[in-house]
């Protein structure tokens, strides 16, 4: 009997064990099936993150891979202030701000009142640097918190700050390479969908999904950061030298267009952007245009010369002036200077000679040759507000204009474009389209840029012959200031007036200039030097003659090339 | 007698299942335990990982910084060096020639 029941309540007990778990199973096997879904959706809920992950910003370097702007990420300082208090509860935030405010360098009240606004959360002090981080961090003030955010810095301060242009606070890149090739250096950023645990840790066996950042592209540029520098230093000192209101200074390796150096002033510091003023960010080399005076008549007698219209012996009796259109044009101070071969005019930068040149050319021809040598068009250098400068359709040309275009007045071209036709005719006749990247990294590898040969504008045997007659300008004549010992220089200067808005001529103010390239023969580079209303006038194409010679010393000795001359 | 044994099996094998799976259990929990723990060790050196590659950027930009032309002039005219008036040069061929 005692079996029998022992046996019956064993059956019960097993059948309920069974059923139950047969329960069980059936609700496991459910949610596991049917509910899955649901209960993965709720439990994703609560633990996932889904985080945009920033890509890294690309790497700019010079040419020889000394870094000009690159990114790091900084720790940004925030504050809790209702977290800022001790076990008692008594408020600190007097004595935070007090201890924070000698070392950021703020009033202890201004941090206080930021405090006590009400605010529950806000930024202290963003991307500080790594120094007063780790001083505030190793305090461990309470309420307070570090949260990281890229930054970019350029190491070189405001050597270059016009060529790479910067990037604002929403990391957009603005101005220069920057802001040309901002899409190639942001990259494309990715995606990370984690489970977390309540403590903010990423849970290993759960929920992942991750698209990863494409970081952006690495540039190598062309510029020389030591060239750079001494075009930066030489620019700074002849305006300040000479009070002028701005000046540009560019240089081009002749051979294939790249840019070495290009110096803007005024100019501005990329980490301090805020504070600089809208037309120290304008890049006067190539967003700036004007009249270039009398650098323009070599390319009158490049023209001339090409066409066959002149040969450097060709002479005419010059008188002081040449007329032209009803209008008289003055050499300058109406100087006579009786026979005068092609050559003299430029050694001794005659006006009236100029018109003489351009009207055996004539209008057609020298406006053809100007638009072949690229000016009133971009040059279509990869930098960013590139303007045309201005040479008016032939259509609308008076018979005057053949004589002042000749000498570089009634029209207007950027620094740059004046480069680029110089080093033409420096490198045999061929123009170039300039250049500043010199070649891009992705991860596919590295993309070299090809130099782009647009056109040729002269022959080379014209082009040796002007190289002759402009080195004879340096050697002999009006440029001589820019010659150099041991190396043979090729230039010419110019002095233009400023056009006022009421259409003449302001009185008493000039733009001086001097373009020209080092080594004559076998040029390595060219530098075209513009200073704004220098303080010395109409003898201010000495101090950017000055100028270009101490550019150029410097740079051939850096590039250790060989003199040419005893 | 035969069908108490039966039950006393059937028991003991049904308890055999239980605590198997129970075992089994219990070492799927020590191992997701463990690769939880190993997760989290991976992140923090990851994140050590990460940390010593922003102050290795940091050194870098550093180092640019002090190699920069602009710092050296300055800081070489601080010390009185001055630029060198002429820079000699010896001419290959001219050398050739006294050979």
């Amino acid at each position: 009997m005692t079996a029998t029941i022992s046996h019956t309540r064993l059956r019960v007990l097993f059948a309920f064990f069974a059923f139950a778990s047969l329960l069980l199973s059936a609700r496991l096997a459910y949610w596991q099936t049917v509910g899955r879904a649901d209960l993965l959706s709720r439990a994703t809920d609560q633990v996932h993150s889904d985080l945009v992950v920033a890509a890294q910003r690309g790497v700019i370097r010079d040419r020889n891979g000394a870094i000009l702007a690159t990114t790091v990420e900084l720790r940004s300082l925030y504050a809790i202030p209702a977290l800022m208090t001790d076990r008692d509860g008594k408020d600190l935030k007097p004595t935070v701000a007090a201890t924070l405010a000698p070392i950021l360098g703020e009033k202890a009240e201004v941090l206080r009142a930021a405090f006590e606004s009400g605010a529950e959360w806000l930024f202290v002090r963003r991307r500080l640097p790594e120094d007063t981080a780790a001083r505030i961090a190793a305090l461990h003030l309470a309420g307070l918190g570090f949260e990281m955010e890229p930054k970019r810095l350029y190491p070189n301060g405001a050597v270059g700050a016009q060529v790479l242009g910067f990037v604002n606070d929403d990391g957009v890149g603005q101005y220069g390479v920057e802001g040309r090739y901002a899409t190639e250096l942001s990259g494309t950023p990715g995606r990370l969908v984690v489970a977390r645990d309540p403590a903010n840790r990423e849970l290993a066996l759960g929920l992942r999904t991750a698209v990863p950042a494409k970081n952006g592209d690495d540039l190598s540029l062309t510029i020389d950061l030591a060239v750079q520098n001494a075009v930066e230093r030489e620019l700074a000192a002849v305006v300040e030298r000479e009070k002028a209101s701005g000046g540009t200074i560019v240089v081009l390796d002749p051979k294939d267009g790249a840019v070495l150096a290009i110096a803007s002033s005024p100019t501005y510091d990329p980490a301090r952007v805020g504070a600089a003023d809208a037309e120290a960010l304008r890049n006067r080399a190539i967003s700036w245009t004007y009249e270039p005076g009398s650098t323009m008549k070599a390319i009158t007698v490049a023209a001339a010369l090409d066409k066959g219209v002149i040969t450097p012996t060709t002479s005419y009796q010059d008188v002081g002036y040449a007329v032209i259109g009803g209008r008289k044009l003055c050499n300058a101070q109406c100087k006579v200077y009786g026979p005068t071969t092609v050559t003299q005019i430029l050694a001794r930068s005659q006006n009236a000679g100029a018109v003489f040149v351009a009207s055996k050319l004539g209008a057609a021809d020298l406006n053809a040759y100007l638009k072949s040598f690229g000016f009133g068009q971009r040059t279509g250098v990869d930098l960013s507000a590139e303007t045309t400068g201005i040479v008016r359709p032939l259509a609308e040309w008076y018979p005057v204009d053949l004589g002042t275009i000749s000498f570089g007045q009634g029209l207007s071209v950027t620094p740059l474009q004046l480069a680029s036709a110089y080093a033409a005719i420096a490198n045999g006749g061929t123009l170039y389209q300039p250049y500043v990247v010199a070649s891009r990294r992705d991860a596919d590898g590295e993309h070299r840029t090809a130099p782009v040969a647009v056109r040729r504008v002269i022959s080379e045997e014209t082009s040796a012959t002007l190289v002759t007659m402009l080195t004879a300008t340096v050697d002999n004549g009006i440029a001589n200031a820019a010659a150099l010992k041991g190396y043979s220089v090729a230039g010419k200067t110019g002095t233009a007036q400023i056009p006022s808005d009421e259409g003449r001529y302001v009185d008493d103010a000039y733009i001086s200039s001097f373009a020209g390239f080092v080594p004559a023969i076998d040029p390595r580079m060219v530098v075209v030097v513009v200073l704004e209303k220098p303080q010395s006038k109409l003898l201010g194409t000495v101090p950017a003659m000055n100028t270009f010679k101490a550019i150029a010393t410097d740079a051939l000795r850096y590039a250790r090339v060989q003199p040419d001359r005893p | 007698m035969r069908g108490a044994s039966w039950e006393i099996r059937s028991f003991l094998l049904v308890s055999g299942v239980i605590v198997s799976c129970f075992l089994l259990v219990l070492l799927y929990l020590a191992q997701a335990t463990a690769v939880s723990a190993a997760g989290y060790e991976a992140q923090r050196l990851a994140a050590q990982r990460d940390e010593l590659r922003r102050q290795n950027a940091l050194l870098v930009i550093e180092s640019a910084r002090l190699d920069s032309p602009g710092r050296v002039e300055t800081e070489a005219q601080r010390l009185g060096l001055v630029r060198a008036a002429t820079i000699g040069v010896v001419v290959p061929e001219a050398v050739a020639a006294t050979r």
